[in-house]
């Protein structure tokens, strides 16, 4: 009976200290996750909207929980001071110049704080500083945008809905393309032409593809400008021929040139006699001399003519030559 | 009987429309005088303790697997339930939070809270009931053994001490079935789980839940003892003792638990 009581005595200790065990790891492991236990210092913000922040929310920094919302209060006429406690661990990281911000830990998370920025040319927080704020965007703010966006909407749909309504009425030259049979045929023909149009393109690609063909053909003029090097060589000898040629007809231009200015010049026979007046004058007075000479030489062998000596002579000439004559007549 | 006592000239007729409610009247001052008498005489001495350690192995030892296994079934389906509503709008990940929010919060203690109602409560109104009804009480008193504090206190105090160990277990357990779902299904790890179903869990949870577990305890156990120790002559009374003392506890629960979360809820804004 007593080993019996003895038993049940110690099961219901077992039982009982179990259960307490249990409690307690669980308000540690509340406990360490609430960093409940870990030496802590108070630093705040003032905020002007709190966006429905709760004393217990928890504290970031660089996307780490550092601490937790302690106390709320109204501060000023309309602000709100947010009291945070921050555990000692994260006080070498954080600069007196960093800011919070209040923001949310998913899309419809709990509102926390972030604390973000802060330069190590700043000492870090100590107990009971106050951070800078920084503002962000609120759902409310977001919503706004959204209602202004909603508005436009409206506008773009009630414009559409206008324009939609003169489409159906054929009204505008859309309207019109839509609902007129004439703008209706008309197009039709355009899309005939257009068809046409592609039809002869389409042949003249053709063509164009045949003639490409032709030019590609093996021995052909083309073929052999773009394939033969031995072709090319001699295009170039020629080339380089002709403009030996060019050169002779520049240097005999030249001599010409050299020439001709020298007829310009009296220091020489031709451009004497073409640019000397007096050359002129005296060339007039030998023609004229030279006339007056044949003349008195044309009288001369008239004389001759006549004499007996040589009488004979011109007479048989005279006489051949009115029988030539007369032979051409009968002819 | 006071009543009787002090009206006697009363006629039925006269008692019958606002009998009900005197009656009820009277047995809340009944009741009042009952619990009275448990703190007077609970802890003052000489204490039972070996009937205390008995009953509380009784109340708390042999229950614990009944309870253990509800709780473990319970983290399961409640987890299992819940992620459909959950997935539809892609929270699979709130889960843990989701279970331990309320297994911590709610479930744990009302679960424990009702099922010991129905085994503990139900024991002690009939053990006691059958004892009044065979008269061991009275012989009791005849005896010089105080049948108050050796039946009703140690009852009581072990009840109110085993419920809220027990809701530790059934917290744990529970927890332990929804990591069993969760990690079958989403792969989750254990030290995930922990962290995410803790996560918005704050001291002021667990101590309410604590402080529950107290209070359904002892009104178990003090409904169970009140209706045992009051019960009416015959067998018949036993299995009315048995009965009631499993009705009226789980209400009482159910009617703790709304006040308890209107009043801790105080404390959370």
């Amino acid at each position: 009976m007593q080993a019996t009581d003895n038993r049940k005595q110690i099961t219901v200790g077992v039982f009982i200290l179990l259960g307490l065990v249990i409690f307690v790891l669980g308000v540690f492991t509340l406990g360490s996750q609430r960093k409940a236990f870990v030496k802590s210092f108070t630093v705040n913000a003032v905020f002007n909207d709190i966006q429905g922040l709760k004393a217990g929310n928890n504290v970031w920094f660089s996307g780490v929980k550092i601490g937790t919302i302690k106390k709320i209060q109204f501060y000023g006429t309309s602000q709100v001071q947010v009291f945070m406690n921050i555990e000692e661990d994260s006080h070498k990281y954080i600069h007196k110049n960093a800011s919070a911000s209040i923001s949310s830990d998913g899309l419809i998370g709990n509102k926390i704080i972030v604390i973000t920025g802060g330069s190590p040319k700043f000492p870090f927080v100590e107990d009971g500083d106050q951070l800078q704020v920084a503002s962000t965007l609120s759902t409310d703010d977001i919503m706004k945008t959204f209602q202004v966006n909603n508005k436009n909407l409206v506008d773009v749909t009630s414009d559409f809905k206008v324009l939609a309504g003169n489409l159906v009425e054929g009204k505008g030259a859309v309207g019109a393309l839509l609902t007129d049979e004439q703008i209706a045929k008309n197009f039709k023909a355009i899309v005939e032409n257009l068809k046409t149009t592609t039809e002869s393109t389409n042949r003249m690609a053709e063509q164009m593809n045949t003639f490409s063909k032709t030019l590609n053909t093996k021995g052909g003029l083309a073929d052999k400008l773009m394939t033969d090097t031995a072709v090319f060589a001699k295009l170039q000898q020629a080339v380089a021929e002709l403009q030996k040629t060019a050169q002779s007809a520049s240097a005999m231009t030249e001599n010409l040139n050299k020439a001709t200015s020298k007829f310009n010049k009296t220091d020489n026979a031709v451009g004497l006699l073409i640019n000397d007046q007096n050359t002129a004058d005296q060339v007039k007075v030998i023609m004229k001399n030279m006339e007056t000479s044949s003349k008195k030489l044309d009288e001369n062998l008239e004389a001759l003519q006549h004499n007996f000596l040589l009488r004979g002579f011109f007479k048989k000439k005279a006489k051949a030559e009115a029988e030539a004559a007369s032979q051409n007549i009968q002819k | 009987m006071e009543n009787k006592a002090e009206n006697p000239s009363i006629p039925n007729a006269e008692v019958k429309g606002p009998g009900k409610l005197a009656r009820m009247f009277l047995t809340l001052y009944d009741v009042y005088k009952f619990i009275a008498r448990f703190f007077k005489e609970g802890f003052l001495p000489p204490y039972e303790a070996k009937e205390l350690f008995r009953q509380c192995y009784e109340i708390g030892y042999r229950s614990a697997l009944l309870i253990s296994t509800t709780g473990f079934i319970t983290g399961i389906v409640f987890t299992k339930q819940s992620r459909p509503s959950l997935s539809e709008f892609g929270a699979t990940s709130w889960l843990p939070s989701l279970v331990g929010i309320a297994l911590l919060r709610t479930l744990a203690p009302l679960l424990t809270g009702l099922i010991a109602a129905g085994k503990v409560g139900s024991s002690i109104g009939a053990e006691l009931g059958s004892m009044r009804v065979t008269e061991q009480i009275d012989a009791m008193e005849v005896s010089a053994t105080n049948p108050f504090k050796f039946l009703v206190s140690t009852r009581v105090l072990a009840a109110t001490i085993t419920i809220p160990i027990l809701t530790f277990y059934t917290a744990m357990v529970g927890m332990l079935g929804a990591l069993l779902n969760v990690s079958l299904s989403e792969g989750t790890s254990a030290r995930a789980f922990f962290q995410a179903s803790l996560e918005q869990i704050t001291f002021l949870d667990i101590t309410a839940s604590t402080i529950k577990a107290v209070l359904f305890g002892f009104t178990i156990g003090m409904v169970g003892c009140y209706q045992g120790y009051n019960s009416s002559k015959g067998t018949e009374g036993v299995g009315k003792a048995a009965n009631s003392a499993v009705v009226i506890a789980m209400f009482l629960i159910f009617i703790e638990e709304v006040v308890s979360v209107q009043f801790f809820g105080l404390f959370r804004s």
